[in-house]
């Protein structure tokens, strides 16, 4: 596993959803400033994981998904405040653009909905439903049905979202443990 | 002499590469010079880059130190400037969704029967960012001919554009928001093997019209939709047959297939879900149902009170719905004698709960139970005294059954259904079904 800061432009716009959606709530810098309103920058973070990791991870029921994963570093002073990732699901049929926010201590921010799209389901942007994952870490269940409440008419966008953060808490979770994240 | 010419030669000779050589390395110092300036100058684009996406609180630049792991990392991560799963959005999404079933009766073998009840293929697709198509083309029953029970069927197609933030606008072929089951009609979304009476019966799922749709979403959970569409034909009720019993506006429904639109009608719905789990709402669509074809005019109104709230693991479900029709007496008295007459009134609703009790990454299991009450003709305009038809009795039907999830896209479903009016139509069904 190898952490690199990369200030490239290419790696910049990695943190921004690939396209242009039909409805932008938010852009990632906006997510992350609500998340660690605190932050006085913030540093973009490259993340490899390695094979074992990989299989760590899949060991846990967790689909890796992707080896290369980006976050943003909310730095104040010398200290980390937590990272701030963003990532996209399909939701029923489009993708949903997401942003997860993990404190040091690997408890979790409300996620932020960066992009919607779909005809139906747009109603997991609503603040009640993103709270739910506040507080939460790699120790929770973090599943519809389980900790986290269904939106009725929205169960795949609900689902899905959840199981991407499922995702991300796992590998931050094992990159900390690992002593990758600073 | 001969000394000074040889040397004279040599120098003629040597002067010229001395000359080139200076000249190269000018152009070279030349050219190491505007390279300097062209990165000075990238970087200070690059910085005010910077700077502008991360305005308050600043990027800050990579310590030197990293610089070298950068520079390394720098043209993988250009090939993974998408990020994990920030893939290219597609333009065009291919849909399906289908559902195999198969209908025991528990006390009349000869009644069993196995159905591919739907098989829908749909798509999606961009125009631009704001604007796309949704379309889905159903088959029911499998083969559609003149000697076979199938239907093929345009089930949605409309255009949808991104209004506001807020707001967008359907036109086209639409699904009218009405229940819990009707916009939502997919067999990996609903409890058992077939859809529920109330939204079947009464609500005559899968309900569309034709006409435009307004959609709201706010911050407070609230959607709000609204608009104008085409609407029922009472023209079409057919008092020989059986099917006005099973499905008043079922019977009656248009489907876009060469609509009688004379008559407009209006439609409006608000769900609520501000409380994660919980779903509140309720819909109302009235509109004339005569177009100009008959001399008596009658409305035909619907709506519906639905709640959802899936606590943990539970989800508990209920839906009311009440139809009416105007005017019938005057519709229904050249009819009378007839096996099936308009009726004035028809109504249901039904409480479902489930619980899902096992699951792991690929399956999930959950039992349901759901009662169910509904009246297909609960009241009849007076036609004066011994003509009147007497209300019809209301059918109260039990299922208890279980859905086995595969993923979010394919669901086994098994259930036991009790009627307590018609006996004979007690079943036992099994079903596969999938989504996606």
């Amino acid at each position: 596993m190898r952490i690199a800061l990369v200030g490239s432009i290419a790696a910049a716009s990695a943190l921004a959803p690939a396209a242009a959606f039909a409805v932008d709530y938010l852009s990632a810098e906006e997510a992350a400033r609500l998340m660690f309103p605190d932050a006085e920058r913030f540093e973009l973070h490259e993340i490899v994981l390695d094979a074992a990791q990989l299989q760590a991870l899949d060991a846990r029921g967790v689909r890796g998904r992707s080896a290369r994963w980006q976050s943003l570093a909310a730095r104040r002073g010398d200290a980390t405040l937590g990272h701030v990732i963003v990532d996209q699901v399909t939701g029923k049929f489009e993708l949903i653009g997401y942003a997860v926010g993990i404190a040091l201590d690997g408890t979790l921010k409300p996620v932020e909905i960066l992009s919607y799209r779909e005809s139906h389901g747009g109603e997991i942007r609503l603040p009640a439903w993103r709270r739910q994952f506040a507080g939460k870490s790699s120790t929770s269940t973090l599943r519809v049905g389980d900790d986290i409440a269904n939106i009725s008419g929205a169960t795949l966008s609900c689902t899905h979202v959840t199981d991407g953060v499922r995702r991300i808490v796992a590998v931050f979770d094992l990159v900390k443990k690992s002593g990758g994240l600073r | 002499m001969h000394r000074a010419c040889v040397l004279a030669a040599a120098l003629a000779c040597a002067a010229p590469p001395t000359l080139a050589q200076s000249t190269t390395e000018t152009e070279l110092s030349r050219r190491l010079d505007q390279l300097a300036s062209e990165l000075a100058k990238v970087k200070a684009e690059l910085a005010t880059l910077q700077q502008q996406r991360f305005a308050a609180p600043p990027v800050a630049t990579a310590p030197a130190a990293a610089t070298t792991a950068a520079s390394t990392t720098a043209a993988a991560s250009t090939t993974a400037a998408q990020g994990p799963g920030l893939a290219a959005e597609p333009t065009t999404v291919l849909t399906s969704y289908g559902e195999i079933n198969y209908n025991r009766s528990t006390r009349d073998s000869k009644n069993t029967v196995a159905d591919v009840r739907r098989f829908v293929l749909g798509y999606q697709h961009r125009f631009d960012e704001k604007t796309k198509v949704v379309t889905e083309l159903e088959v029911e029953h499998a083969v559609s001919s003149s000697s076979d029970p199938g239907e093929v069927e345009v089930e949605q197609a409309f255009i949808e554009r991104q209004l506001t933030r807020q707001w967008s606008a359907r036109a086209g072929l639409f699904l009218i928001p009405a229940g819990l089951l009707n916009e939502n009609h997919e067999p990996t979304a609903y409890y058992g093997v077939e859809r529920n009476f109330v939204e079947t019966a009464i609500i005559p799922s899968t309900w569309r019209e034709g006409g435009i749709q307004f959609v709201g979403n706010f911050e407070n959970g609230l959607t709000a939709q609204f608009g104008l569409t085409t609407g029922f034909d009472l023209n079409k009720w057919d008092a020989t047959s059986t099917e006005g019993r099973e499905s008043p506006l079922g019977a009656i429904h248009q489907e876009l297939a060469l609509a009688k639109a004379g008559d407009l009608s209006a439609f409006g719905a608000l769900n609520w879900r501000g409380v994660p789990g919980l779903l509140l709402g309720g819909s109302l669509f009235t509109g004339g149902a005569t177009h100009g074809q008959s001399s008596e005019k009658s409305r035909i109104t619907l709506w519906d009170l639905h709640a959802r709230y899936t606590p943990g693991r539970w989800d508990f479900a209920g839906v009311y719905s009440r139809g009416t029709i105007s005017n019938t007496a005057a519709f229904n008295t050249p009819l009378v004698g007839s096996a099936t007459l308009i009726p004035k009134s028809f109504d249901g609703w039904y409480g479902q709960a489930a619980y899902k009790v096992w699951s792991n990454e690929d399956y999930s299991l959950s039992p349901f139970v759901r009662w169910e009450q509904f009246n297909t003709a609960r009241s009849f305009a007076d036609l004066g005294a011994g003509l009147t038809p007497a209300g019809a009795r209301t059918e109260r039907v039990i299922t208890l059954g279980a859905n086995f999830n595969i993923g979010s896209g394919i669901v086994l479903k098994a259930d036991l259904q009790r009627f307590r009016e018609n006996g004979y139509a007690n079943r036992f069904d099994l079903g596969l079904g999938w989504s996606f």
